[in-house]
């Protein structure tokens, strides 16, 4: 998948936003949402929360993790793990984008906050290239991977699954008993197995 | 003389990957005619091996090269079916004169043909339920905003919106249209979004 | 069976909103870009979904143009047709593909009644066949000499990659998953918790993905 899809599906979370306007329930077929009271919080799903925000008709509430002392203990607690920790929730980079992206004025300290998501996220993926590491010096047919949120596993695609696929490869024809190089079926047309 | 001239035409054909060239059919036609050689030479040979065993590799070899010839050859149309595939997506069921032009007869009644195809399936889409198809070719990004602003590239005369406004597309022009109608131009370079 | 059992079933699957397919939907379309065969249709989550898009676009035209509501379902809509899009186009992609495979197998599975196809794509992959090969011999094969101008169909197959590895997560608990050691003869058992995420090869976890058991991520 491409990153505008992960970040399509990260747009469905909810957030919440305070409209300037009111306006009775809206029923979508993803759910039902408000009423809007102009001043009072309500849940939305991300994109109608961006949606709003661009036509100037809310203001976004910025979830709870996105706070510079929850991050400052999220980004030690990073540190200090050999693993993966729990991230806020799985879309915590397209969430920040976004939000960061239209409505930086409704976030305190946003520039700091961008910083150290910045900081978490390249802690994470140093992280994520050692154990890529490891997982093919170990063999590289299976491994387990936590909290790794969806954004973060795209981002290895397709190299660690193609990497792990040669190796499998690598094994199987070696394993085999080799076929001498020079009899007729060298000649004939053999690519009916694996075309990938 | 052993399926080197076909090699030629599939090197000719991986230069540009992205893009189809002209159908070569007078390479073609000289494959083919070397394939018919190499058939008549080893119908002569088949029937003196029987005599001579020295014969029988020389047969084997030329067969080898046949099937080879034959391999390649349907690799090279297969690969353009491929790319001929990309057109009905990028440009619709009518193709513009100069993408026209690079196909052999028989490859662009190939293209009407998958088109037609592709059509019918599309139409076939919800109609249990009363719905009138969809069209595939549409919805090809996951939806950024309703409208977007765009540059007109060519002129390109009236455009009809699904509101029944119509406006007129002139070079250098530009408009704020709503996203999902004008997809299909944006591909066809007739717009350019404007970032 | 038990009347009162029918009924509530019945009740049960009048429950199924809207907002419960499109979610299945999505999930299907996940699972349908990541996996590299062709899974079951979702047919009956296609219809329902172009169905609700219908029904939602009559009532926004009785909306005034410039409708904030209106334009709030819009874009609700235009999301879902992404969705449906870009799945169905996916299923094209594969059945265009692996498109004598996939006809094989359908045929065998059409007999028992696990067809993955709808009718509507069974008879596109068959039509696509048929253009492709009227149009092989056209051009090239029926101009070879005469025992070369027979279309071997198994020697043309593409096949997907089912040792490809994947990344999934599980929806519920799954035990003992095996997983084929090739090297040591060894063959690995591991169990996949509720919410736990792997990369493994897709093979031995397909029909997984095709219950629902687990999500390719």
């Amino acid at each position: 998948m491409d990153p505008y899809e992960i970040e399509f599906l990260g747009e469905n979370r909810i957030i919440s936003v305070i409209p300037n306007f009111s306006y009775d329930k809206i029923y979508l077929i993803c759910g039902e949402f408000g009423p809007f009271r102009a001043g009072l919080p309500l849940n939305v799903p991300l994109w109608l929360a961006i949606m709003l925000k661009q036509k100037q008709k809310c203001r976004i509430v910025p979830p709870d993790w996105m706070d510079l002392d929850v991050l400052e203990n999220i980004k030690e607690e990073e540190k200090r793990s050999r693993f993966f920790t729990k991230m806020p929730n799985e879309h915590y980079m397209v969430e920040a984008k976004l939000i960061l992206g239209v409505a930086a004025e409704d976030v305190p300290n946003s520039s700091e906050i961008k910083t150290i998501i910045k900081d978490i996220w390249d802690i994470r993926m140093s992280k994520l290239r050692t154990s890529m590491d490891a997982l093919m010096k170990s063999g590289g047919s299976y491994g387990r991977l936590d909290h790794l949120t969806l954004m973060e596993i795209n981002s290895v695609k397709p190299l660690l699954p193609s990497a792990m696929d040669d190796l499998h490869r690598i094994r199987t024809t070696s394993k085999r008993p080799t076929t001498a190089s020079l009899n007729t079926s060298t000649f004939s047309q053999s690519g009916s197995s694996q075309n990938i | 003389m052993f399926a080197e001239k076909v090699i030629e035409l599939l090197k000719e054909a991986e230069r540009n990957p992205d893009t189809i060239d002209p159908f070569n059919d007078e390479k073609i036609r000289q494959i083919l005619e070397e394939m018919h050689l190499l058939f008549k030479m080893n119908m002569n040979d088949a029937n003196a091996t029987n005599e001579n065993k020295s014969l029988w590799t020389t047969v084997q070899v030329r067969h080898s090269a046949l099937e080879r010839n034959k391999r390649c050859l349907l690799a090279y149309l297969y690969d353009r079916m491929k790319k001929i595939k990309t057109l009905r997506w990028e440009f619709g069921s009518v193709l513009p004169p100069d993408v026209r032009e690079l196909l052999s007869d028989e490859e662009y009644q190939w293209f009407s043909k998958y088109s037609t195809n592709l059509a019918s399936y599309m139409r076939s889409l919800g109609q249990d339920i009363g719905y009138s198809g969809i069209d595939l070719t549409e919805n090809l990004k996951p939806p950024k905003s309703l409208y977007i602003e765009v540059l007109c590239m060519a002129d390109h005369g009236k455009l009809e919106l699904e509101d029944g406004d119509v406006i007129t597309l002139k070079r250098n022009s530009r408009h704020f249209l709503p996203t999902a109608e004008c997809q299909t131009l944006i591909r066809q370079g007739v717009l350019k979004q404007i970032v | 069976m038990d009347p009162i059992d029918d009924i509530e079933l019945s009740e049960e699957e009048e429950e199924i909103t809207a907002e419960t397919v499109l979610k299945t939907l999505q999930s299907a379309w996940q699972n349908e870009r990541l996996a590299p065969e062709i899974l079951p249709h979702h047919n009956d989550m296609v219809e329902c979904m172009l169905g609700q898009i219908q029904h939602m676009e009559r009532n926004i035209n009785k909306l005034p143009k410039t409708d904030l509501r209106a334009s709030i379902h819009k874009m609700e809509l235009s999301r879902i047709k992404f969705i449906i899009c870009n799945y169905l186009r996916t299923r094209l992609n594969k059945i265009e593909k692996y498109c004598i495979h996939i006809i094989n197998e359908e045929r065998q599975r059409m007999e028992s009644g696990t067809n993955y196809l709808t009718p509507a794509e069974f008879k596109y992959a068959q039509e696509y066949l048929l253009n492709m090969e009227s149009h092989l011999k056209n051009v090239v094969l029926d101009k070879m000499p005469g025992n070369m101008q027979t279309l071997e169909l198994n020697k043309m197959a593409i096949y997907p990659n089912l040792q490809t590895h994947v990344f999934l997560k599980a929806n519920d608990t799954v035990s003992c998953v095996v997983l084929e050691d090739l090297v040591g003869d060894q063959d690995e058992e591991i169990d996949l918790e509720e919410g736990s995420q792997h990369i493994l090869q897709y093979k031995p976890v397909a029909d997984l993905v095709k219950t629902g058991k687990v999500q390719l991520v």
